[in-house]
C-alpha cells in the first residue's frame, strides 16, 4: 500500500473523479488508456476522454486510466516491488487485456515506455505473449514498430467497433492482431517489412491478408459519432481545466507547415442544435463552471455567430466561463466583440506565424494583421489581460528582415494597443504528412543564428515577454517524428540509460536531453542527418496513403534555399 | 441591483478518499455540486463572479474531520431540501451532517 500522505499531488491517483466508471471485470474485455505523461496534462486530452466514454459505453468492456506518476510515486512502488495499477480499481498494469496509449507527442516516447515497464510488461512487441499494445494520435507510428503491437491510423471512433468485435471473437493475441490487421485503420508491424535499399523505404507485408495500402480513417459524420456527455471531473486542477466541446474536426486552410489539417482530413463540422445539446447534457451531469469551444479554426465554422449567441445566452445567467482557443483575432476585431465582451475572458490567441505579409502568403497562412493595429480600441473593450501571439522561424527562404521584422512587429502592436504580449516562437519542423514533409529542416547552427537575430530585434520590455522553442527540443522532435522503424533501437537505449541513472531532482534542461539522445544514436550507429534534409518524396512513413487534400504541393512550389540571407547592413535594424 | 444574500450554514464530514484533497480543492468541488443540483446559486459580483462559499476551519490534507461551511443562496433554502438536492451530487466522502460543528 502506498502512504498517500507521504506523496506530492496524492489527487491525482485516487481515480475517484465525478461521473468515473467502475466496474467489475468479471468476464469482461479489459482495456487501460493512457496519456502518457502526468494526470494534469493527460486528463486535458479530449481524445483519451472520447475513447474512455466510448469503451465503456460497452457493457461487456472495461476501460480504465493510467498515467506516468510522480519520481516519489515510482520510488514507493519500486520500494514495494509492486506493478503500476490503474487509477479505476488498481488492477496492475500487466493484468490487462489491452492497453492503450495517445503517443501524439513525440517527446513522450519514452514516458510511453516506462508505464509499460512500470506496469510489468515486456517493452518489445514480441516479447509480450497476451497483452495488445495499442498506439494513436501519431503521423508516423514507424519509430515505435517495435513496441506497440498495433497502431490506429485515424480517428478510433471510427474503428472502435470492429476492435471490439475482433476482441470479443478472438481470445489470442495473434489471431486478434491477424483479425484486426485486415481492418482499415488498424496496423500491425509485425506483418510488414520496412527496410531501406537504395535510399529508398520499401515496405512488403508478410500475412497476406493485412490491408494495403494502409489508409487512414476518419468519422465520416460528427453529428452522429459519439461525443462523451458524462464527463469525467478531476477534484483538483489540471492543465486545460474546462469542458472541450469539439464543434468542428479538421480544418479547411492549407498552410503549408501544418500536420493537424492533414491528420483530420477532411474538414467536418458538428451542428450548432448538437453543440447546444451536448453544452446542456455536460453541464447538467457536470456542473463545470469553464467551456470552451474546441476546432482547429473557429473562424472557418460556418455559422460562428449564431454559435456564439447561442453558447452565451446558456452560460450568462449560469455564470459559466467560454474560450474560444482559435478564434481568428481578425474576426473577433472584426465583428464578434461585441458579443464576446459579457464573457469573462481574459486572453485572446493569435497565430501569426511570420511577421511579414509576403513570407505569410507563401505559407499560405490567411489573416490579415492591419486589422489588429486599428482595433487597439476593440481590444481594450474587451478587457483582456494580454494577447498570446504565436511565431515560427526557420523557414527555408526567410531572410534576416522576416526575422527582425518579428521585434519591429510587436513593438508596434504594444504602442497601438498597450496590452501586454505572450509571445511564442517555434521553429519550424517538415513534419510528416504536411504539404512541406520533404522540405529539408534548417541546420542547427542556422536555427542558433536566426533565433539569435530574432531576440535581438525584440524589444525588453516587461510587457512583452518571450518563449522561444530551444533547438536542441526542437530537433529531438524533428528526429522523433521522421524517425524509420531502425530508430526503435535507439529509443529503447535512452530508456534503459533512464532506468540506469535515477533522474536529478530539478528537472534537467534540455541539452542533458538532447546529450543522452545523441550519445544513444551514436551508440547504436545511427546517424540522424539524412533524415532532417531529406528532399525526396519517400520516407518511412510514405506507406500510409495520404489523404485527398493532402496531397504534397512542394514538387509544384519553388522551395526556396535554405542559405540565411544576411544583410550587409545589419546593423540598421538596431536603430 | 443588489441581489439579496441567505446563508445557510452546515457542517461537512471529510473522510475516505476524500481527505487528500485540499481546501481548495473543496471550493471546486463543492461549487460544480452546487452547480449540478440546480440551486440558486449567489455569485460574487464584479468583474469575474464566483460562487460565494465560506469555510469556517480547516483540514489538513490526509486528515478526517468535519469542516463548517458557509453557503449562500438568492432564495432562502431550507437545511432540507438542501441536504435533498445536494447529498447525491456530493462524491464519496463527502457528507452533510446536521449537527452543528462545535
Ligand atoms: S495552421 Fe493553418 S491549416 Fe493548420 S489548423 Fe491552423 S489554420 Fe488550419
Amino acid at each position: 500500500m502506498i502512504d498517500y500522505t507521504q506523496i506530492q499531488k496524492p489527487q491525482q491517483y485516487i481515480g475517484n473523479e465525478w461521473n468515473v466508471v467502475k466496474k467489475n471485470h468479471d468476464g469482461k474485455i479489459t482495456v487501460c488508456i493512457s496519456y502518457p505523461d502526468a494526470y494534469a496534462i493527460g486528463m486535458s486530452n479530449l481524445g483519451l476522454r472520447i475513447i474512455y466514454g466510448l469503451l465503456n459505453e460497452a457493457s461487456d468492456v472495461v476501460c480504465e486510466r493510467v498515467f506516468l506518476p510522480g519520481q516519489d510515486f515510482i520510488g514507493e512502488l519500486l520500494a514495494q516491488k509492486n506493478k503500476l495499477f490503474s487509477l479505476e480499481t488498481k488492477t496492475p498494469l500487466d493484468s490487462f487485456e489491452v492497453i492503450g496509449f495517445n503517443l501524439s507527442c513525440e517527446l513522450n516516447f519514452i514516458n510511453f515506455l516506462k508505464i509499460l515497464y512500470l506496469g510489468g510488461l515486456a517493452l518489445k512487441s514480441s516479447e509480450r505473449p497476451n497483452t495488445i499494445v495499442m498506439g494513436g494520435g501519431l503521423a508516423n507510428p514507424e519509430p515505435l514498430a517495435e513496441f506497440v503491437d498495433c497502431f490506429y491510423l485515424g480517428e478510433f471512433e471510427s474503428g472502435a467497433q470492429s476492435f471490439l468485435e475482433v476482441l470479443r471473437k478472438y481470445k489470442d493475441k495473434e489471431s486478434r492482431l491477424k483479425a484486426l490487421s485486415e481492418i482499415e485503420g488498424f496496423y500491425v508491424p509485425r506483418f510488414y517489412v520496412a527496410k531501406l535499399s537504395a535510399d529508398k523505404y520499401c515496405f512488403e507485408r508478410t500475412y497476406h491478408y493485412a490491408s494495403f495500402p494502409l489508409r487512414r480513417a476518419y468519422v465520416k459524420d460528427l453529428n452522429s459519432a459519439y461525443y462523451p456527455r458524462r464527463w469525467l471531473i478531476p477534484h483538483t486542477p489540471i492543465v486545460h481545466d474546462r469542458v472541450q466541446i469539439e464543434i468542428a474536426r479538421g480544418c479547411p486552410n492549407r498552410c503549408t507547415f501544418c500536420q493537424a489539417r492533414s491528420l483530420y482530413y477532411p474538414y467536418r463540422e458538428r451542428k450548432p442544435e448538437i453543440v447546444g445539446q451536448l453544452i446542456k447534457a455536460i453541464y447538467e451531469t457536470s456542473g463545470y463552471e469553464n467551456f470552451s469551444l474546441l476546432s482547429l479554426s473557429a473562424s472557418d465554422y460556418s455559422s460562428i455567430e449564431s454559435l456564439i449567441d447561442e453558447t452565451i445566452g446558456y452560460f450568462s445567467p449560469r455564470k459559466i466561463g467560454l474560450s474560444l482557443p482559435s478564434l481568428h483575432i481578425d474576426d473577433i476585431i472584426g465583428g464578434l466583440y461585441k458579443k464576446l465582451i459579457p464573457l469573462k475572458k481574459t486572453s485572446l490567441t493569435c497565430a501569426l506565424e511570420v511577421a511579414r505579409d509576403d513570407l505569410r502568403s507563401k505559407l499560405n497562412k490567411k489573416i490579415d494583421t492591419s486589422k489588429l493595429f486599428e482595433a487597439a480600441a476593440i481590444l481594450r473593450a474587451l478587457n483582456i489581460r494580454h494577447l498570446k501571439i504565436y511565431f515560427m522561424f526557420g523557414f527555408p527562404g526567410e531572410t534576416e528582415e522576416d526575422l527582425a521584422a518579428i521585434g519591429d512587429f510587436l513593438q508596434k502592436l504594444m504602442h497601438q494597443t498597450k496590452i501586454a504580449l505572450h509571445v511564442s516562437v517555434n521553429a519550424f519542423v517538415p513534419k510528416p504528412f504536411s504539404s512541406w514533409e520533404s522540405v529539408p529542416m534548417a541546420q542547427e547552427s542556422e536555427l542558433i543564428l536566426k533565433r539569435s537575430i530574432i531576440l535581438k530585434h525584440i524589444p525588453a520590455w516587461r510587457s512583452i515577454s518571450v518563449t522561444i522553442s530551444p533547438i536542441k527540443r526542437t530537433l529531438l522532435e524533428a528526429i522523433l517524428c521522421r524517425a524509420p522503424r531502425e530508430f526503435s533501437k535507439v529509443i529503447h537505449n535512452v530508456l534503459l540509460k533512464e532506468l540506469k541513472s535515477s533522474l536529478p531532482v530539478n528537472s534537467p534542461g534540455d541539452s542533458f536531453w538532447w546529450d543522452r539522445w545523441k550519445k544513444a544514436m551514436e551508440e547504436e550507429g545511427f546517424d540522424y542527418r539524412p533524415l532532417l534534409e531529406a528532399s525526396s518524396s519517400n520516407f518511412p512513413w510514405s506507406f500510409i496513403e495520404k489523404g485527398a487534400g493532402s496531397e504534397n504541393t512542394c514538387s509544384k512550389l519553388q522551395i526556396p534555399n535554405h542559405k540565411l540571407q544576411i544583410n550587409s547592413n545589419n546593423q540598421n535594424h538596431n536603430g | 441591483m443588489d441581489v439579496k444574500k441567505y446563508p445557510l450554514k452546515v457542517t461537512l464530514h471529510k473522510f475516505g478518499e476524500m481527505i487528500y484533497f485540499s481546501q481548495l480543492d473543496l471550493v471546486k468541488i463543492l461549487e460544480r455540486a452546487l452547480r449540478r443540483a440546480q440551486l440558486p446559486l449567489y455569485f460574487t459580483q464584479g468583474y469575474s463572479p464566483r460562487v460565494k462559499l465560506s469555510f469556517s476551519n480547516g483540514l489538513k490534507l490526509g486528515v478526517e474531520g468535519r469542516i463548517g461551511v458557509t453557503f449562500y443562496f438568492t432564495e432562502n433554502i431550507l437545511l432540507e431540501s438542501l441536504l435533498e438536492k445536494l447529498a447525491r451530487q456530493l462524491p464519496q466522502g463527502l457528507e452533510i451532517i446536521t449537527e452543528p460543528l462545535e
